[in-house]
């Protein structure tokens, strides 16, 4: 077929592509807590996730092959639930016992940026992209009632429905998880809840879901990336807005998108990250993107699964 | 435009009345969607002679539709699967004529967020299809009533026409009753403003249909005797100072059906047929109800310049 | 082996049918959209772009959404085959003014036999497969007669994101006229390799029903195919429409005192409101194949060819004008009453 002669650009969408590691490695989430807990509990939490972190790369390694497999670390910090301190007050400080440990932070981000990164409403466009796990029985009717907010991972207990007068009412069923193997894990995750102004307050799960996508190189803003690494120059601001939303400290370091990505968190983000693999199996990303890093990565010799929540993996440590 | 029928108590004739307006608003080339509201006991499908089409939409009706089971409501085209014969042999230039039933079996039911939604949905709907949507509602303070209050004071509604039909009998509790579905404690006013509408605004859409009025004049009274012509037209006029008391007076009446006897013994639609060949039914009564329908619109009637 | 989605592309099985719905309808609002209006009404997804193209006409669409789903596949034979997958659905405005939605999937030959993680059928998105092998001509029937309650209806999902865009705020549910919403129902064979793509069948079913019936090679993306039919619904929906429009009105003497009416809408005599709003807008929508693929735009060719729909259109909107150039005529000048 011969080319058109005429071309509208707002016609034709495009995805631009963005580099990509073999794996992005996360080394922690700071929170409030653990700040006020001094520099010690972060030393500990260092000395802890290190064995783990060089065996994780030491995996990706073994996968890459002959070729150098390309490993970024990153950290994230909460700044969206609660503000404490300052970067230049706890930057340095992190940075510090993280070497400390003989580990090397190459990308920082701030929690915040997961919602809203510069004027892009990134956590509404990914709650945008949820497609619901249909139970067996959906052919293309409205789904019930979707809980505003809320995602399971199967259906929910019927609520008891005021009956139309002289019917009966319904008795209790229990919840059902789709996938099910005989029994049910059954999960409901909320999403968001409004506060008293009617703002829109995105929970942490949900958050760490997009981080898990920003990591997998998979956001786009109408085709743009999203979180877009800033180097970081000088010293660190007095203020967390005006700390770039994703930095890279080491100019060196590799891309920070990836294949996969490995974090290793202590066990008590384990209902967390169950809630973020429930986000992740339904939500639908962006296609061109998807099929971008399919290409690439079957071209480097390491494809990645389809399922992009099996692109994810975690080692829970003990807690420090 | 959407027109509600309501009225306080049942046997006003609400349903057969609104049904015959439906049927000559379409005689005249309108599309005219007819829908049940009357959540407690939908029968409008009796009405229009479509016994058989109703097969296979019990459980797609509006109960359904508004409950959230089915995504779509049955709807019936009453020109194609009428059983009356009339009303088969359908006229050239008429509108369409298509009935909404409610689920055969279907009980009131309590209405929520969800269904105010649906509801809404399905208005605007019919609304930009028909030109005019007939909505019967079951009788009294109804969750029908509450519904369509709140459908109409939602702000997609602000710019779809609504008028109100109120139907009641021509008797002193009828009279009371009516006038106090709109006028009262939890009526049509109160809730619709409770519910966002304006109240003057609100009011200058009801009207009232009397309806089964006993004509002292007409011939069915010709055997009386003097004494009881003379009660008749007593009680008349102590009906009508009673109504404007109540504030439904003649100045909000849009207009009157005569009492007619087939409808005493059967709600059927009545035809011209009916009227000229058969001659079953009154010529007054087919005539008052061609002059409603056609009020329905006049601007006139509804204090409009 | 390849890890399973490697290569989503490849990976994927062959597809051995497609099918769809698209609903066709006046967009209710008093005056048509601008292409920024458009891009906003059909802005389904905050983050991804929607299509605004300026020629040869003005149109936009929607991203793609997803609904998942689960049951059996229509049949004509009563074969019960389930099937698991996700049905893409957009939306389209052309010229501000013609709203539609159209939801599809793909079929292919054969699935497996238990229903997948439903990661799996994300990343496949418009595909859906059946458990098992699929009776191909059955379903295709199938998918055309409508099925039982309860199996596959891919015309809720269209109808479901129509009622979602119809409450859009920025639609101010004042129609110029009143029109009905078709349906337009689609199912796609593969012709054997060589074959040129062919309308095999265009039925005009019950009053807002169409079926058609393609038969198009294995290549042809199912986006490809849904933009074709959207097309024909479009232009069928037009013809619909305007034959209404001519259909309601009253030729011959007009009612007495009608004319010169004093009306609140500026004295138009009947026949003149009732055509109007055709001539503002609809007569300058009839484009076929503005949008359709260089492969599938011969298909447009049997039905110019019978029942002819650009040659009835033609006709429509002269009468349309001849009614209206004899209505700009005085009645004191008119001899005899237009007549049709």
């Amino acid at each position: 077929m011969t080319e058109a002669v005429f071309r509208e650009t707002t016609a034709e969408p495009r995805t631009q592509a963005v580099p990509l590691s073999h794996l992005s490695l996360e080394l922690g989430h700071l929170y409030m807590e653990d700040f006020e807990a001094g520099p010690e509990h972060l030393r500990r939490h260092f000395a802890r996730v290190r064995p783990w972190a060089e065996a994780a790369r030491a995996f990706a390694a073994d996968r890459a092959g002959r070729r150098r497999a390309r490993v970024s670390t990153c950290f994230l910090i909460d700044d969206y639930f609660t503000r404490f301190a300052s970067p230049a007050e706890v930057v340095p400080m992190l940075l510090a016992e993280a070497e400390r440990a003989g580990l090397t932070v190459d990308y920082l981000a701030r929690e915040s940026a997961c919602a809203v990164s510069g004027k892009v409403p990134v956590a509404e466009a990914v709650a945008g992209r949820i497609v619901e796990e249909p139970p067996p029985g959906s052919y293309g009717h409205r789904p019930p009632a979707a809980q505003t907010g809320w995602l399971a991972n199967g259906v929910r207990s019927p609520t008891a429905r005021a009956p139309q007068a002289m019917r009966k009412a319904a008795v209790w069923e229990p919840p059902r998880e789709t996938a099910a193997r005989r029994h049910s894990v059954f999960l409901d995750v909320e999403l968001w809840n409004e506060t008293p102004d009617g703002e829109r307050l995105w929970s942490c799960p949900f958050l760490a879901a997009v981080w898990q996508l920003a990591r997998l190189g998979l956001l786009r803003h109408q085709g743009e990336p999203v979180l877009d690494p800033q180097p970081h120059t000088g010293a660190f601001p007095d203020e967390w807005d005006d700390l770039p939303p994703l930095v890279r400290l080491d100019p060196r370091a590799d891309p920070f998108a990836a294949y996969r990505t490995c974090s290793v968190l202590p066990s008590r983000f384990l209902p967390v990250e169950h809630a973020v693999r429930v986000v992740l199996d339904r939500t639908d990303v962006d296609r061109e993107a998807l099929r971008q890093i399919a290409e690439r990565s079957a071209g480097e010799g390491v494809p990645v699964p389809g399922p992009v929540a099996d692109r994810v993996s975690y080692v829970f440590c003990e807690e420090t | 435009m959407l027109v509600f029928a309501a009225s306080d108590k049942g046997g006003t004739g609400r349903s057969v009345t609104s049904a015959n307006l439906a049927y000559q608003r379409a005689l005249t080339g309108d599309h005219v969607a007819y829908v049940d509201f009357d959540f407690g006991s939908p029968t409008a499908a009796a009405v229009f002679d479509v016994p058989s089409a109703l097969r296979g939409t019990e459980e797609r009706g509006l109960h359904s539709y508004l409950e959230g089971d089915v995504t779509e409501p049955a709807s019936i085209d009453i020109w194609r699967h009428t059983e009356h014969p009339v009303l088969r042999a359908r006229q050239n230039q008429s509108g369409r004529l298509v009935l909404y039933p409610g689920d055969a079996g279907g009980g009131e039911f309590a209405t929520g967020e969800e269904t105010l939604e649906r509801c809404i949905d399905l208005l605007l709907r019919l609304n930009s299809e028909f030109d005019l949507v007939m909505v019967d509602l079951s009788a009294g303070r109804s969750y029908a009533v509450d519904l369509v209050l709140a459908a109409t004071a939602h702000p997609q509604m602000r710019h779809v026409a609504y008028r109100w039909l109120v139907f009641h009998r021509w008797t002193r509790q009828h009279v009371i009753a009516a006038a106090g579905l709109v006028h009262k404690e939890n009526g049509i006013l109160r809730s619709g403003v409770d519910r966002g509408h304006d109240e003057e605004t609100l009011q200058g859409n009801i009207r009232f249909v009397r309806a089964a009025v006993p004509d002292p004049e007409s011939a069915m009274w010709a055997q009386g005797s003097p004494a009881q012509a003379a009660w008749m037209q007593s009680c008349n006029r102590a009906l009508r100072r009673l109504a404007s008391d109540q504030r439904i007076g003649d100045s909000v009446v849009l207009g009157t059906v005569p009492l007619e006897p087939i409808l005493q013994w059967r709600e059927q639609l009545i035809t011209e047929e009916d009227v000229l060949a058969t001659q079953i039914a009154n010529k007054e009564t087919l005539e008052a109800l061609e002059e409603i329908s056609r009020r329905l619109t006049d601007d006139a009637y509804w204090g409009l310049p | 082996m390849p890890a399973p989605g490697a290569q989503p592309e490849t990976a994927a099985p062959r597809t051995v049918l497609a099918c769809g719905e698209v609903r066709t309808c006046l967009l209710p609002a008093g005056q048509a959209l601008d292409s920024r209006a458009a891009a906003r009404l059909l802005r389904l997804r905050a983050d991804e772009r929607v299509l605004v193209s300026e020629r040869p006409n003005l149109y936009g669409r929607s991203p793609d959404t997803l609904t998942g789903v689960d049951c059996p596949l229509p049949s004509a034979n009563g074969a019960r085959v389930r099937a698991v997958g996700t049905v893409a659905a957009r939306a389209a405005l052309t010229e501000g003014r013609v709203l539609q939605t159209s939801a599809y999937f793909t079929l292919p030959a054969s699935g497996p036999d238990h229903r997948r993680p439903w990661g799996d059928y994300l990343v496949r998105p418009g595909l859906v497969e059946p458990l098992g092998k699929l009776p191909c001509d059955a379903v295709a029937a199938g998918l055309l007669d409508g099925g039982r309650h309860g199996d596959l209806d891919v015309g809720l999902i269209a109808g479901g994101l129509l009622t979602r865009l119809l409450r859009h705020p920025l639609l101010d549910q004042r129609p110029p006229l009143r029109s009905r919403p078709t349906r337009l129902r689609w199912v796609a064979l593969t012709s054997p390799p060589g074959e040129a793509p062919a309308l095999e069948r265009f039925t005009l079913a019950e009053d807002e029903l169409r079926t058609v019936r393609l038969r198009v090679p294995e290549d042809i993306p199912a986006a490809d195919l849904a933009g074709l039919c959207d097309d024909l619904a479009l232009h069928d929906w037009l013809l619909t429409t305007l034959v209404r429009v001519l259909d309601g009105i009253r030729l011959g003497p007009a009612a007495p005192g009608s004319w010169p009416r004093s009306a609140p809408d500026g004295g138009l005599p009947p026949l003149v409101r009732a055509l109007r709003p055709a001539v503002d807008h609809l007569l300058h929508l009839w484009m076929p194949r503005a949008r359709v693929s260089g492969e599938l735009a011969p298909l447009w060719e049997a039905l110019e060819e019978r029942p002819g729909f650009s040659r009835q259109w033609l006709a429509l909107v002269q009468r349309v004008r001849d009614q209206l150039t004899l209505h700009a005529i005085p009645p004191v000048h008119r001899e005899v009453e237009p007549a049709p």
